[in-house]
C-alpha cells in the first residue's frame, strides 16, 4: 500500500434552497439570493415567524431512476439525490458501480432526527406495538448512508461522520485519507441535513437562531455585528474523490484536487473559553498536509453563519493562519445553516469560484463586525485563485480545514 | 514502498454491566458472568420482554473534573469514564501529553437518545414550552467525542462515526489511520451507547429481543438483548509506545470495511466475507494464523447463521480450527459500544492467551457448526484475533489484532 496518492475531484452534486445544479447554485450565490421564507414541510406554528431555506417542492423521482423511494425519509431522499447528481457528473454509471467498488462517506449532524422522533412519539401515543418497523430501520444515525448505498449500489466503505456543522467537511477529509492511502479508489463524500420540526424547535430553544418575525429575514448574515444567530437551511452536497490513477485510467474529467486536510478540536468550546487558536492550528496543519504555504491560498470559504461570537473566532483563526489579505466568503448568508451538508456546499462554492473567477459576496452584510480584519465583502468580487481553503468551526469545538485546488 | 507505521494498543478502559475497568471486566468475562437483568431505566410493562444489559449503579462523578455530569447525556458520561480508565491503564496522564497530539474517535448507534426521548415526552405531554436548550446542546451524537476531549483537554482530531452496531470498529480503524498519517501521537478510540427506550422499542417491534437470555449460535436461540456500555482503546504508534516503555496489549494489524448495499436490516453475508478478507489482506495474515474470532453473534436466528456461513467462506479449510465466541451472551448487544468492547476483548485475548466463552450454549445448531467456546473460557495462546461487527445499513467491519513483536 503506497502511503500517499494524489486525489482528484471528478464530480460534484448539490441540492439546496438555491437550486439543484452546481452552476445554478453558484449563480444564485453570486447574485446574493437569500431564499428564506416560512417553512412548508413542518408545522407553521413550530416556531412562529421563523424563516428557513428549504428545498421547495422537492421531488426526488425527478432525479432518480424508477424505483421504490418509499423506504427513504426526507434526509435519505436529499442524500440519494445529492449522490446521484455527483455520480452522474463524474460518469460513474450504475453499470460501472456494479462491477467496481465505490464507497460512501456521509456527514450529518442530526441525521433523520424527525424519523427518530416520530418513531418514539408513535410508540408513546399508541403503544410500542404500533411503532413503525420501517421507521426503526431509518432511526439509526447511519440510515442515510445505508439507504443511499442500497439505491446507488455502493459496496465499498460506508461511513457516516458526525461533527456537528463541520460534519460535511470532516467527511471530505476522512475520504481524502482513505483514498490517499489506497484503502479506497473512489469515494462519494459530502453531507446532508434537512429542516425538521425537531431542528427548528431545538435550535430556537437553544437561542441559536436569528430572531423570528420581520427581523428574521435579515438574520443569519455571517460576520455582521448586528446578528443574533443563524437561519437554518437544508440540502445535500457530495463530491466524488478518486485516486488520480483511477480517474486517469477511466479517462475521467478532473474538476479539481484535494491536496490536504486537517481535523482538530477546541477543548475550551464547551466550557466558555473557546477561541480561534484551535481552528488556526487546524488550518496550519491542513496547509502543511497540502504542502502549500499560507501565502499560497487565494480564497477562503468559511462556515460563519451569523453567530457573532463564533464568527469572530473563525475570522480570528483565518487571520492568524493566513493574514488579512485573502478574500473570504461565507455562503451560509445565502444557503442558510445547512449543518451536515454545509462543508461540502462550501467546498463546491470554493471550486466554482476558482473555476469561474468570481467569489460570491456575503449577501446582507450591512454592518461588518469592526473587530474582524479579514477581507470580507457584501458584493460578489472577481477572483484569481487556484488554491482555496475551506473552514468549519462549531459551537461544540469541532475544527475542520480542507484545501482544494483547480 | 514504505510500510506504514505499526499501531499498538497500550491502554483499555471499559464500562460494562459485568465490570468497570479492564481488570474486573476481563475477570468477569472469563468467568462467564451474565450482565443481563430486569430493565430499570424505563417502564417495560407494555412490552413483551423485560430484560436488558444495563450498567446499574454507574456514577459518572468520579470521572469528571472539568465538566458537570448534568451537562451531557449518559453516552458521554460512559465515554468519559472509559476514556479516563483507558488513559490510566496506559499510564498516560492527560496533562503530560501535547493537547493537539491527542485525538478522540468514537462510534455510537444512537448518540444521546435520552435527549430526544425527553423532547418527545414533553411534546406528547403537552409541554412543548418546556423543551429547552439541552436538546440541541446534548442530543447530537458528535457531542460524545466533544465532551471527552473537553473533559480531558485534547485538541487533536475529533469526531464520532455513528455507523450503528459496527461503529466501534469504524472508530478504531480511523484512529489507526490518523496515527499512521501523523495526525496524532495518541488516539482514544472506542464506542459508547446508553440504554434507550427507542432502541428497545425498535428491537421489540422487530420481534428480535430474547425473552430470558441471550444464546448466540444455540439451536434454540430466541434473539438479542439490548445493552449498554463503553470501551476505549489507547492507540499509539509502536515506536512511541516502545520509547516510553509502555505495556503493549496487542498490535492493531489491519482492517476491512464493506457495505452489503442490499438491505437495511437483513445481513447478506457476502459483504461480511469481503470485510474479513480485506482485513486479513491488510494485516498480512492468513486464515490459518487466526486463533480467535470475537463474533458479532447477536443471538438472532438470522445473524448467527449468516455470520457462521460467512466465516466458513472467508476461512475455508481453516474455519474448523478457529475459535469463535460471542460476549453478547453475557453483555447483551451494547450497540455502538459492542465492537469497541469486543476489540478490547481481542486485544486482551492476544495479551493474556485466553478466550471468553459463549455462555448459555446448550444445543448445537446444524447451521452454526463452528467452535463457539461453549460456556467455559479457554486458556490458549492467541497470536492473532479478529473482531467482526455488522450493522444496520449493511455495514461490515473486521479488525485484526495480533501479538506485538518488540
Amino acid at each position: 500500500m503506497s502511503t500517499s496518492r494524489p486525489v482528484v475531484i471528478t464530480g460534484m452534486g448539490a441540492i439546496c434552497a438555491l437550486g439543484d445544479r452546481g452552476d445554478l447554485i453558484f449563480a444564485a450565490l453570486c447574485d446574493g439570493v437569500r431564499p428564506f421564507g416560512p417553512p412548508t414541510t413542518i408545522p407553521a406554528d413550530t416556531v412562529p415567524g421563523q424563516v428557513v431555506a428549504e428545498v421547495r417542492e422537492f421531488a426526488p423521482e425527478r432525479y432518480l431512476r424508477p424505483g421504490n423511494i418509499r423506504p427513504l425519509d426526507r434526509t435519505g431522499r436529499l442524500a440519494v439525490v445529492g449522490v446521484e447528481l455527483a455520480l452522474a457528473d463524474a460518469g460513474w454509471t450504475l453499470e460501472r458501480r456494479e462491477s467496481e467498488v465505490v464507497g460512501l462517506v456521509v456527514g450529518t449532524m442530526l441525521s433523520g432526527v424527525h424519523t427518530i422522533g416520530e418513531f418514539d412519539r408513535r410508540a408513546l401515543r399508541a403503544g410500542p406495538e404500533y411503532a413503525s418497523a420501517l421507521d426503526f430501520s431509518n432511526s439509526v444515525l447511519n440510515a442515510p448512508a445505508g439507504q443511499v448505498a442500497i439505491w446507488q449500489r455502493l459496496r465499498g466503505i460506508n461511513s457516516t461522520i458526525a461533527a456537528g456543522a463541520a460534519s460535511g467537511l470532516q467527511a471530505l477529509g476522512y475520504a481524502l485519507q482513505l483514498v490517499r492511502t489506497g484503502r479506497a479508489d473512489v469515494l462519494v463524500a459530502g453531507g446532508v441535513e434537512d429542516v425538521s420540526f425537531e431542528s427548528v424547535l431545538g435550535f430556537a430553544r437553544a437561542n441559536r437562531l436569528a430572531a423570528p418575525g420581520d427581523g428574521g429575514l435579515r438574520g443569519g448574515v455571517p460576520f455582521d455585528a448586528t446578528q443574533t444567530g443563524a437561519l437554518l437551511g437544508e440540502g445535500a452536497a457530495f463530491l466524488v474523490l478518486e485516486a488520480e490513477e483511477t480517474a486517469a485510467a477511466r479517462g475521467a474529467r478532473t474538476i479539481g484536487r484535494v491536496p490536504g486536510a486537517a481535523n482538530g478540536y477546541d477543548p475550551g468550546a464547551l466550557t466558555g473559553t473557546g477561541g480561534g487558536e484551535a481552528l488556526a492550528a487546524t488550518i496550519a496543519r491542513a496547509l502543511r498536509d497540502a504542502g502549500i504555504p499560507a501565502g499560497g491560498i487565494g480564497a477562503v470559504s468559511a462556515s460563519a453563519h451569523g453567530n457573532p461570537d463564533l464568527d469572530r473566532r473563525e475570522a480570528a483563526a483565518i487571520e492568524a493562519a493566513l493574514g488579512t489579505a485573502v478574500p473570504v466568503t461565507a455562503i451560509k448568508a445565502m444557503t442558510g445553516e445547512t449543518l451536515g451538508a454545509s462543508g461540502a456546499l462550501q467546498t463546491i462554492a470554493a471550486l466554482e469560484a476558482m473555476r469561474s473567477g468570481r467569489l460570491p459576496g456575503i449577501a446582507g452584510l450591512a454592518a461588518p463586525d469592526s473587530s474582524i480584519r479579514i477581507d470580507i465583502s457584501a458584493a460578489t468580487r472577481p477572483l484569481d485563485a487556484t488554491r482555496a481553503l475551506v473552514t468549519a468551526l462549531t459551537p461544540e469545538g469541532n475544527c475542520a480545514a480542507l484545501v482544494v485546488t483547480v | 514502498m514504505e510500510p506504514r507505521p505499526r499501531v499498538v494498543v497500550t491502554g483499555i478502559g471499559v464500562v460494562t454491566s459485568i465490570g468497570i475497568g479492564v481488570g474486573p471486566f476481563w475477570q468477569a468475562l472469563l468467568a462467564g458472568t451474565c450482565g443481563i437483568s430486569p430493565v430499570e431505566s424505563f417502564d417495560t410493562s407494555r412490552y413483551a420482554q423485560h430484560i436488558g444489559g444495563e450498567v446499574k449503579g454507574f456514577d459518572p462523578a468520579p470521572f469528571l473534573r472539568r465538566l458537570r455530569p448534568e451537562s451531557m447525556g449518559r453516552a458521554g458520561q460512559l465515554a468519559i469514564a472509559a476514556s479516563r480508565l483507558a488513559l490510566e491503564d496506559a499510564g498516560v496522564a492527560p496533562a503530560s501529553v501535547e493537547p493537539a497530539a491527542v485525538g478522540v474517535s468514537f462510534g455510537t448507534t444512537s448518540g444521546e437518545p435520552a435527549l430526544i426521548e425527553r423532547f418527545d415526552d414533553q411534546e406528547i405531554g403537552g409541554a412543548r414550552d418546556a423543551i429547552g436548550a439541552e436538546f440541541i446542546e446534548r442530543y447530537p451524537c458528535h457531542t460524545i467525542a466533544a465532551h471527552v476531549a473537553a473533559e480531558l483537554g485534547f485538541a487533536g482530531p475529533n469526531f464520532v462515526i455513528p455507523t450503528a452496531c459496527a461503529a466501534g470498529n469504524y472508530a478504531i480503524a480511523w484512529a489507526a489511520d490518523a496515527l499512521c498519517a501523523g495526525g496524532a501521537d495518541v488516539m482514544l478510540a472506542g464506542g459508547s451507547d446508553c440504554f434507550s427506550r427507542i432502541t428497545y422499542t425498535g428491537f421489540a417491534r422487530l420481534g428480535a429481543i430474547a425473552p430470558e437470555r441471550c444464546q448466540p449460535f444455540d439451536k434454540n436461540r430466541r434473539g438479542m438483548v439490548p445493552g449498554e456500555g463503553a470501551a476505549v482503546l489507547v492507540l499509539e504508534r509502536a515506536d512511541r509506545a516502545a520509547a516510553r516503555g509502555a505495556r503493549v496489549y496487542a498490535e492493531m494489524a489491519g482492517y476491512g470495511l464493506t457495505c452489503d448495499a442490499n438491505h437495511m436490516t437483513a445481513p447478506q453475508g457476502d459483504g461480511a466475507v469481503r470485510a474479513m478478507r480485506l482485513a486479513m489482506q491488510d494485516a498480512g495474515i492468513t486464515p490459518e494464523q487466526v486463533a480467535y474470532i470475537s463474533a458479532h453473534g447477536t443471538g438472532t436466528a438470522v445473524n448467527d447463521s449468516v455470520e457462521t456461513a460467512a466465516v466458513k467462506q472467508a476461512f475455508g479449510a481453516a474455519a474448523p480450527n478457529v475459535a469463535v465466541s460471542s460476549i453478547k451472551s453475557m453483555l447483551g448487544h451494547t450497540m455502538g459500544a459492542a465492537s469497541a468492547i469486543e476489540a478490547a476483548v481481542c486485544a486482551l485475548a492476544v495479551h493474556d492467551g485466553a478466550m471468553p466463552p459463549t455462555i448459555n450454549y446448550e444445543t448445537p445448531d446444524p447451521r452454526c457448526d463452528l467452535d463457539y467456546v461453549p460456556n467455559e473460557a479457554r486458556r490458549q495462546p492467541v497470536p492473532v484475533a479478529m473482531n467482526n461487527a455488522y450493522a444496520f445499513g449493511g455495514n461490515n467491519a473486521s479488525v485484526i489484532f495480533k501479538a506485538s513483536r518488540p
